[in-house]
């Protein structure tokens, strides 16, 4: 496996926000979790990317042993809900960043953020300031800024929460889109049922800090807790109540 | 009514511009005693002697620009350092509570304090010495002025920079002072009209024998040479001047 979380416990002022985590995923695979607010899905992706200390377990990507490494040395990248686009940076910038700091030749970056630009559907506003674009032009931003780096794994917090529908709907077409093109292996964290499915090869429920990998799509969906057959119930009487 | 208004525009711009039109006339002047209504000289040769030695103005504007450019810089890049651990530290609140420490006392009362350590350090009279003073008080008020911007999404930023393979060195340069620039000029203007107007405890920690600006402009009222107490208080305003001109153009506008 790609990457391997082994029993990761972490606990605040004695209280237990995740326990008992185990994730075993394949490589150019994306893991997508639900799970509603405050059940420990932050935490756990932050754990993975290193910016929370664990308290106890082990996570090894591609074989090797990370949870003892610092953050800025797991090519591990977290994408927040919010853009977090650099404001005195533009868009090219902005993309180039993750390149820059690896001090990567000048003509190699202007290359690859040009292609990442054509990629993220963004052609003509490499010139412009963040304030300057839309919301999802923003978020697509933010996502060629990740994706550029090639990190090993890509952790996704909500990416999506704070965009209206229709853009919603976009971004999951050019995650799905950019996901294959790249490689990309991924956590993908949503509270979001429906995103949940497809944005996942696997799925995956989160409760209480505990996590609960189902083996199929169909394991998920009959599973009375992860509310699937609620919102099917709640759609067919609807539908009984109109007719 | 528009009369009025008229009338009492003008009266409040002449209100506050007589005082610095006063200032120039009167560090041109020479021999202006009462009852004379005008002044017995009347013409550059006061500020001809800016340079000299004899006033001892333009060696004061150096000394006073060298100590309040160390104390702004140093102030500024301190504060903005040190009050994020302050921020992100658990017992924030705490520290945040010892920052408001030095200004329980009077500037003076604390330079009193403070002038036996100075004395022991042997830094007592010079301008290191007034440099470290000033500092003192300088510092927490940017430690306080900063700790407004460090907050969840700054610290996103950091976490963000350090997921995508920046060290804290990286963080600082590349994000935190580009995004941070507006605040740290304001900042710099701040600390640096601190250091320029301060007198109480300069005079303590210098003893006489560093003699900025502001402890020349009242050492020559003391020996009733207001033309050249005049002349030093017009060179006091310039460097304000400059700065809120500066702050205007560059800053303000900017981060509104």
């Amino acid at each position: 496996m790609f990457l391997e979380v082994h029993d990761i416990e972490k606990s605040y002022n004695k209280e237990a926000i995740v326990s008992e985590l185990n994730i075993n995923l394949e490589k150019h695979k994306t893991l997508s979790i639900l799970g509603r607010s405050g059940c420990g899905k932050t935490t756990m992706l932050k754990m993975i990317a290193g910016l929370t200390p664990i308290d106890q377990g082990v996570i090894k990507l591609d074989g090797v042993r990370v949870d003892e490494i610092e953050a800025s040395k797991r090519n591990i990248v977290y994408l927040y809900q919010e853009d977090l686009l650099f404001p005195h940076l533009s868009v090219f910038e902005n993309i180039a960043f993750g390149l820059r700091i690896k001090k990567i030749k000048d003509h190699i970056v202007d290359d690859r953020v040009i292609e990442m630009i054509e990629n993220l559907e963004l052609q003509g506003h490499g010139s412009k300031m963040p304030h300057q674009i839309s919301g999802g032009q923003r978020q697509r931003v933010a996502f060629g800024r990740a994706i550029i780096t090639n990190p090993a794994l890509l952790l996704l917090d909500e990416p999506f929460g704070s965009l209206d529908a229709g853009t919603r709907k976009n971004m999951q077409t050019l995650f799905l889109r950019l996901a294959k093109t790249f490689n990309i292996t991924s956590l993908f964290v949503t509270h979001d049922l429906k995103e949940a499915i497809l944005m996942g090869d696997e799925i995956a429920y989160m409760d209480k800090g505990k996590l609960k990998i189902y083996k199929d799509r169909s394991s998920f969906i009959n599973d009375p807790e992860t509310g699937v057959l609620a919102e099917t119930e709640f759609w067919k009487q609807l539908k009984t109540e109109q007719f | 009514m528009g009369r009025w208004k008229n009338g009492i525009l003008i009266t409040y711009l002449v209100a506050i511009v007589f005082p610095f039109i006063f200032l120039f006339l009167l560090s041109m002047s020479s021999g202006w005693r009462f009852p004379d209504l005008l002044p017995e000289y009347f013409g550059f040769k006061n500020w001809g002697k800016v340079a000299g030695t004899e006033s001892g103005i333009a060696q004061s504007f150096l000394i006073s620009l060298v100590i309040s450019l160390s104390v702004a810089v140093s102030s500024t890049l301190c504060g903005f350092v040190i009050s994020r651990y302050v921020s992100y530290h658990p017992k924030k609140r705490l520290l945040t509570l010892l920052t408001y420490f030095p200004y329980i006392l009077a500037p003076v009362v604390f330079g009193a304090c403070l002038s036996y350590y100075f004395l022991k350090m042997g830094i007592f009279g010079t301008t290191f010495g007034v440099v470290l003073a000033q500092f003192i008080i300088a510092f927490p008020y940017a430690l306080i002025f900063f700790s407004s911007f460090w907050n969840e999404k700054i610290k996103s930023y950091e976490d963000l920079v350090a997921t995508l393979g920046g060290g804290s060195l990286t963080t600082f340069r590349k994000v935190l002072l580009p995004m941070a620039r507006g605040l740290l000029m304001v900042c710099f203007f701040q600390t640096f009209l601190i250091s320029w107007f301060e007198y109480g405890l300069t005079s303590i920690i210098g003893v006489g024998k560093v003699q900025t600006l502001t402890i020349k402009v009242f050492l020559f009222i003391k020996e009733s040479n207001f033309y050249y107490g005049a002349m030093s208080c017009c060179m006091l305003i310039i460097p304000p001047v400059v700065m809120i001109y500066i702050n205007k153009k560059y800053v303000f506008n900017k981060l509104i």
